[in-house]
């Protein structure tokens, strides 16, 4: 479990509000038993808390909220260009979530939204309605970890338990659970699939402690990641995002020759890479917002809308780096952005 | 700075001793009494009083999204389930006329209980309840809550009530009332100290010497746009880092460029003796 989740509910979250209308769902229930120290306050529309002025972000990622919603659509996405989609055309995400339990400081969710109050949708049968009208008999791909981190977050509401039976009925839908976490426990519970693939995001330590606030840290991600491989799941590493900060390319080589030392490349299904990259909208918000982030302050290139490294210098890191990742694994296996 | 709102001088004068405030003579529409940092004002009964009064008080003394704004009072309430005098905290604040709710953040008073608190324009009276939910009523919290969406953020607005009587205004005794707010003061004390706690963890840096600073070398170095938006940048890298820009900033006022080239070879001094310290 991870350290965030072992806290009781009450340091867990400051408070827990509900819609009016999401009392009567078993995912609300198994939250107020399982918090029920956490004061409880009933609200009409989760857009009330969610949406109003004044709220400072990161004041509240250490205070952070739970906000327990009934989802109106749409409950489907098309996934953005800046998100690699591993050759599929029909990509598609899901929110079950809106924001994560943890803080990276890169993070596009600072500038998403107006709270860093997590709201989790109730009504899950709902969205498995939809991604079956939607996906169902398409060959397709579907990221259900998309703004947050579900299996971070299982501890409190088991989501994957509501959609594996699904997924398992639709082999033709393939779903990406991407993460950070390292609870081992969701690979003992849940049972892996063939259209599953578990995409453990990584970075040397040194990023994780300076700019992955609350994750775990890299030696219990790569334990999780064996765990997670030895229990028959396909695995994915994310070496995503690469951040380029006072002379931290050089952590890449020794993080990732330790990893395949530890991890047998053999046994993933492939990985991804890709430089620190946001769109210009979100990256000033953050800015303005966040000033005491070196991440936001450092100079970047804009093209095409997106900030991101400068094309050379991503261009000289990512040789260098594809260089010794292919040392691990053949090309066809590392996709890059 | 903290701002309270109190309806009654009754509320406020427990307060007032407590914290040693003085009337501020020169200020007449209103009564208020100010200490380094908190400032009191009495607002008078009703939601549109007290909305009036913050704003008034902001104002005056207002210097940004960290002040703070507190509203101490009394409440009325069906519920037995707390004593006359006990302190609780407004969680969710709905006004009664409009139907409009209002959600603070509240991130400290650890142990006081939290309760939603219902905005009448009226006194109520236990006879005027058609239903039996239970109720917490007063008549300022939906005036506060609307005055500090304007210019607070959402966790530094607090109203805090103090249990006055089970709907029975009739039976109100002043100096059991008076009491009931002396009770709570070092409750209240200790969640002010709360709440400054909070806001100074999370103060923007402050670069505003260096922006001034950097505007006048602008001027005086012939630095164009976009050499004033790298500078910029580079100053706040450094004060990120937890540097002082300011001080190699310094080195270089009162200077002046004769040329834009003169300039350019300044600037690029600039930007290195900045980094070198950011190193
Ligand atoms: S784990 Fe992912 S979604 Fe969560 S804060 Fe970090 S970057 Fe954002």
């Amino acid at each position: 479990m991870n350290t965030l989740l072992k806290k009781s509910g009450k340091n867990l979250f400051n408070s827990i509000y509900i819609e009016e209308n999401a009392y009567d769902y078993p995912i609300t229930r198994m939250v107020l038993e399982k918090f029920p120290d956490v004061p409880v306050i009933t609200i009409r529309n989760y857009k009330d808390i969610f949406n109003r002025g004044n709220q400072c972000f990161q004041l509240q990622k250490h205070r952070q909220s739970l906000i327990l919603a009934v989802k109106s659509k749409q409950f489907l996405y098309k996934s953005p260009e800046v998100c690699q989609d591993f050759g599929y055309s029909n990509f598609y995400y899901t929110s079950f979530i809106l924001n994560c339990i943890f803080n990276c400081e890169y993070c596009y969710l600072q500038g998403m939204y107006p709270s860093a109050n997590i709201v989790a949708f109730v009504n899950a049968d709902e969205f498995i309605d939809e991604i079956q009208n939607t996906l169902a008999g398409k060959k397709a791909y579907l990221a259900v970890s998309y703004d947050t981190d579900l299996i971070g977050f299982h501890n409190v509401i088991p989501y994957w338990n509501f959609l594996q039976d699904f997924f398992a009925q639709h082999p033709d839908i393939n779903v990406e659970i991407r993460t950070k976490s390292a609870n081992e426990v969701f690979y003992s519970e849940i049972q892996p699939a063939e259209n599953t693939v578990i995409a453990f995001s990584l970075a040397p330590q040194e990023i994780i402690k300076k700019f992955e606030r609350h994750t775990p840290p890299l030696a219990a991600r790569i334990k999780a990641v064996k765990s997670a491989i030895s229990r028959g799941f396909k695995v994915r590493l994310c070496l995503d995002p690469v951040i380029l900060n006072s002379g931290s390319e050089k952590l890449y080589e020794p993080f990732f020759r330790n990893l395949f030392a530890e991890i047998n490349p053999d046994k993933l299904k492939d990985v991804g890479y890709g430089f620190f990259r946001m769109s210009k909208d979100l990256f000033k918000r953050i800015e303005k917002q966040n000033r005491k982030s070196q991440i936001f302050a450092d100079d970047y290139t804009i093209k095409e809308g997106i900030v991101s490294y400068p094309p050379d210098l991503i261009k000289m890191v990512m040789d260098n780096h594809l260089k010794v990742l292919q040392e691990y694994l053949p090309k066809e296996k590392i996709f890059t952005l | 700075m903290i701002f309270i709102v109190t309806a009654l001088m009754l509320e406020a004068a427990p307060i007032i001793d407590y914290f040693k405030l003085k009337k501020d003579m020169t200020i007449h529409p209103y009564s208020v009494y100010k200490g380094s940092d908190i400032a009191l004002i009495v607002s008078g009964v009703g939601k549109l009083k007290s909305a009036m009064a913050s704003v008034f008080l902001y104002n005056l003394y207002g210097s940004g999204k960290n002040d703070v704004l507190i509203n101490i009072g009394f409440c009325g309430t069906n519920s037995k389930r707390f004593n006359t005098g006990s302190l609780l905290i407004a969680n969710k604040i709905t006004d009664i006329d409009t139907g409009m709710d209002y959600y603070p953040d509240v991130f400290f008073g650890e142990g006081i209980p939290q309760i939603p608190v219902q905005c009448y324009s009226k006194v109520v009276k236990s006879t005027d309840l058609t239903e039996q939910k239970e109720l917490f009523c007063d008549m300022e919290s939906a005036g506060i809550m609307e005055a500090s969406k304007k210019f607070f953020f959402s966790h530094n607005v607090l109203v805090l009530k103090i249990i006055s009587d089970y709907l029975e205004p009739e039976k109100l005794d002043k100096a059991k009332l008076k009491s009931y707010i002396e009770m709570n003061m070092t409750i209240l004390d200790s969640i002010i100290k709360e709440m400054k706690h909070l806001n100074e963890g999370f103060i923007e840096l402050n670069l505003e010497a260096e922006k001034d600073l950097i505007e006048s070398l602008c001027l005086d170095l012939r630095f164009t746009q976009a050499m004033k938006v790298i500078l910029t940048k580079e100053v706040k890298r450094a004060g990120i880092n937890g540097l002082e820009p300011l001080s190699s900033l310094k080195e270089f006022n009162g200077i002046k460029a004769d040329s834009k080239e003169e300039g350019k070879k300044y600037f690029e001094y600039i930007i290195k003796k900045i980094r070198q310290k950011s190193v």
